[in-house]
């Protein structure tokens, strides 16, 4: 089989789905992507077993067949090709691929397509449709808040709760949660999956610039995303998520109102005085008045700064991982927020006063503790 | 140490030496923390009213504790066990376990290491002090108790058996006087009859301790010398001047007690979970209350809460209180769980 392609414009779909080649995958055959050939139609896949990524190029061809290609080494000899038109050979019996371009003829070994992984059959419950950017931006507002901790994998993704009235987005790493609630993406069938971080990064970084419609389908135990010329179909994690909804507390009564990009900023600077390993920071309030100070006792090294804010209730002192609260306001897109606090050890709350009518959202952050004896 | 308060007011104040002295306030609610030996001969005991003291020994001289001095003993004691082994597990200010299976000067047997300290404690503090040696704990420590003052013995493994099975069941560490009259009761009086009920049995009379009881009757208990032990609660308790039967004395008197334990709490930098409020009536029926909250409490004000709610609890007064304390376990240490970060409770 034989096709003619643009080579910046099959680099550019390779790249789109080559995250999700594993660097050492369980079976050598998941390092090539599998190309299927009919006629004008190219489609691409790449797996790791978990989550399958396709795309769909069009090429100049009469021929139909397949190959599994080394994907490393198919995309490096594209990437240092200036942009043109190359002529890509298949033999089918030995699967030898051979690359012609203007000056020259590159020639790389295939593998049997026969053993590239089928993806997993579409088996549909049901689907949903919305836009990509709010897909986009539940992803973006959810995923940091995952756990890498293998032991704990249900933490390692985000959890979906499709309801009638309104979809939550949930991710926690046992430290803080967020909880992320779109009204405009709804299903009639109430139900809830725990989608992987990995799937959730690849499918963020493939979601295209301009609102395209993304279709959602679900399955008992896999997730299938369409956008486009790409699909993706990822295996969900088959596990409890915890019951989030009782660690959020429901009366925190000391709210401090504050500008956001002040404080980021701010805790930003003191951050750079915190324990390297901690990242602990306090936070004093008291009459209007919050103080942040930091310091690392192995380098004497100490900082503080005062700032205004509106605040109700009991003078608190409180820590936290720097780390965790300026990743947190970084993701959030609001001029003022709110954090509610009740005790030094128990979880504060993030509110963001600015968002759309159609969203909700609600940052849960757990203290640092420090001594409070002089 | 052997009547460690009193010696040391004995050796400091020679007019006292040979006289029954007991350290304690000799006021009318007062009670004996340390009798020496002449008075104990008398039934003068620590714990005991001293109003009681001086009714079984009218020749009993009263002196005030010093407990700094004490505590100065003390670390000259600790300093002769630390030159033979780091794994000193101290028990009060005067006792204290010490593992020796490696010690610092290669020397062959414990009983050579305790011949040796209890030497180097006479020379140094004029003070005399008695060991226990042994191969666990329950047992080093009961032979402690065997040639007191001034004396030592040993138990080795194989004499374990017979040792613990000729023992009074009062005479075992751990088993106080409330546990002994129990056993008394259901037939059990010394380590044989002790080791002739099952687990099961003793599980069911004496709860978790049961556990504890079983091995011990054997010889048996593999806790480690714990050099960090730590301690437990952090408490205040008043004796009053006079009993109180109104809620309103209790009040500002449990005001007195927080105040107090909030110092206390200051200097061993604590934080507990547990605030237990302890009452002893007039007719001495003690009782203790406690509450337990999930996380630990962060504020002072928690603790006077929930002690106040405890107090609550226990009115109205049908008789007088003549004793109240306020206790605080389940202790974290400040600078533990300073840069910890806490974790959701899923």
């Amino acid at each position: 089989m034989k096709f003619i392609v643009s080579s910046s414009e099959l680099l550019k779909h390779l790249a789109t789905i080559s995250g999700v080649i594993a660097n050492n995958p369980i079976v050598p055959i998941l390092e090539n992507f599998l190309l299927q050939l009919d006629e004008t139609n190219l489609t691409i896949t790449a797996s790791d077993m978990q989550t399958v990524m396709i795309t769909e190029a069009q090429v100049e061809s009469s021929d139909k067949g397949s190959i599994a290609v080394p994907a490393k080494l198919l995309m490096e000899t594209l990437r240092s090709l200036p942009e043109q038109p190359v002529t890509i050979t298949i033999d089918e019996d030995t699967f030898g691929t051979e690359i012609v371009t203007a000056n020259g003829r590159f020639k790389l070994a295939g593998e049997n397509p026969m053993d590239f992984p089928r993806a997993p059959e579409v088996n549909r419950n049901f689907s949903i449709e919305l836009d990509s950017d709010v897909l986009g931006t539940a992803i973006s507002n959810t995923i940091f808040a995952t756990s890498t901790d293998d032991l704990r994998p249900a933490m390692t993704g985000v959890f979906v709760q499709l309801d009638s009235d309104h979809t939550t987005f949930v991710a926690t790493d046992g430290h803080r949660l967020i909880r992320y609630r779109r009204e405009d993406v709804k299903s009639d069938n109430a139900t809830n999956m725990i989608l992987p971080r990995k799937a959730l990064t690849l499918l963020k970084s493939s979601l295209p610039s301009e609102t395209l419609p993304v279709k959602a389908e679900f399955s008992n135990s896999n997730a299938f995303f369409s956008f486009g010329n790409i699909k993706m179909i990822c295996r969900l994690i088959d596990e409890r998520f915890p019951d989030y909804e009782n660690v959020i507390p429901q009366n925190n009564p000391n709210h401090m109102k504050i500008g956001r990009a002040e404080l980021l900023s701010t805790l930003k600077r003191i951050s750079i005085y915190s324990n390297k390993t901690t990242h602990q920071i306090r936070l004093k309030v008291d009459n209007n008045n919050l103080e942040i100070s930091a310091e690392d006792l192995d380098y004497s090294n100490e900082a503080n700064e005062k700032l205004g804010c509106e605040y109700n209730g009991e003078p608190i002192e409180i820590g936290f991982n720097a780390k965790f609260l300026v990743e947190m306001l970084s993701n959030l897109n609001t001029d003022n927020l709110t954090l509610e606090m009740s005790q030094p050890n128990r979880a504060g709350l993030i509110i963001p006063e600015d968002k759309a009518d159609n969203e909700d959202m609600l940052m849960l952050v757990m203290p640092v503790m420090l001594n409070s004896y002089s | 140490m052997d009547a460690f308060f009193a010696s040391v007011e004995q050796r400091d104040n020679p007019e006292l030496r040979g006289k029954p002295v007991a350290v304690g306030g000799s006021a009318q609610r007062g009670v004996v923390a340390a009798a020496s030996y002449e008075a104990r001969k008398f039934g003068v005991k620590s714990a005991l009213p001293s109003v009681t003291a001086k009714r079984h020994c009218p020749n009993l001289i009263f002196v005030k504790p010093r407990f700094d001095q004490y505590k100065r003993v003390s670390n000259q004691i600790r300093e002769i066990f630390a030159e033979y082994t780091p794994l000193i597990e101290p028990l009060s200010l005067d006792e204290a376990y010490l593992d020796v299976t490696e010690n610092l000067k290669g020397i062959e047997t414990a009983t050579e290491i305790a011949r040796q300290i209890r030497q180097k404690v006479k020379e140094q503090t004029q003070l005399t002090a008695s060991a226990g040696v042994s191969f666990n704990k329950f047992l080093a420590k009961t032979a402690s108790d065997v040639n007191k003052p001034d004396g030592m013995f040993v138990i080795k493994p194989h004499q374990a058996q017979a040792f613990v099975e000729k023992l009074e069941v009062r005479r075992f560490f751990g088993i106080g006087k409330v546990t002994a009259e129990k056993m008394v009761k259901l037939g059990i009086f010394t380590g044989k009859e002790l080791r002739e009920k099952s687990l099961e049995y003793l599980v069911n009379h004496f709860g978790k301790a049961g556990q504890y009881y079983y091995e011990i009757c054997r010889g048996e208990d593999h806790r480690q010398v714990n050099p960090e032990r730590i301690r437990k609660s952090v408490g205040v308790e008043n004796t009053f001047k006079t009993d109180y039967n109104e809620p309103d004395d209790l009040y500002r008197e449990l005001d007195i007690i927080l105040e107090e334990l909030q110092k206390r709490l200051q200097r061993s930098k604590a934080y507990g979970k547990t605030v237990t409020l302890k009452i002893k009536y007039q007719d001495f029926e003690q009782i203790t209350r406690s509450r337990t909250s999930q996380l630990l409490i962060m504020d002072q004000n928690t603790i006077g809460h929930m002690a106040y709610e405890l107090l609550n609890a226990l009115l109205p007064l049908n008789k007088g209180v003549r004793l109240m304390g306020v206790t605080l376990s389940n202790l974290e240490f400040a600078d533990e769980i300073e840069g910890r970060q806490l974790t959701l409770d899923f």
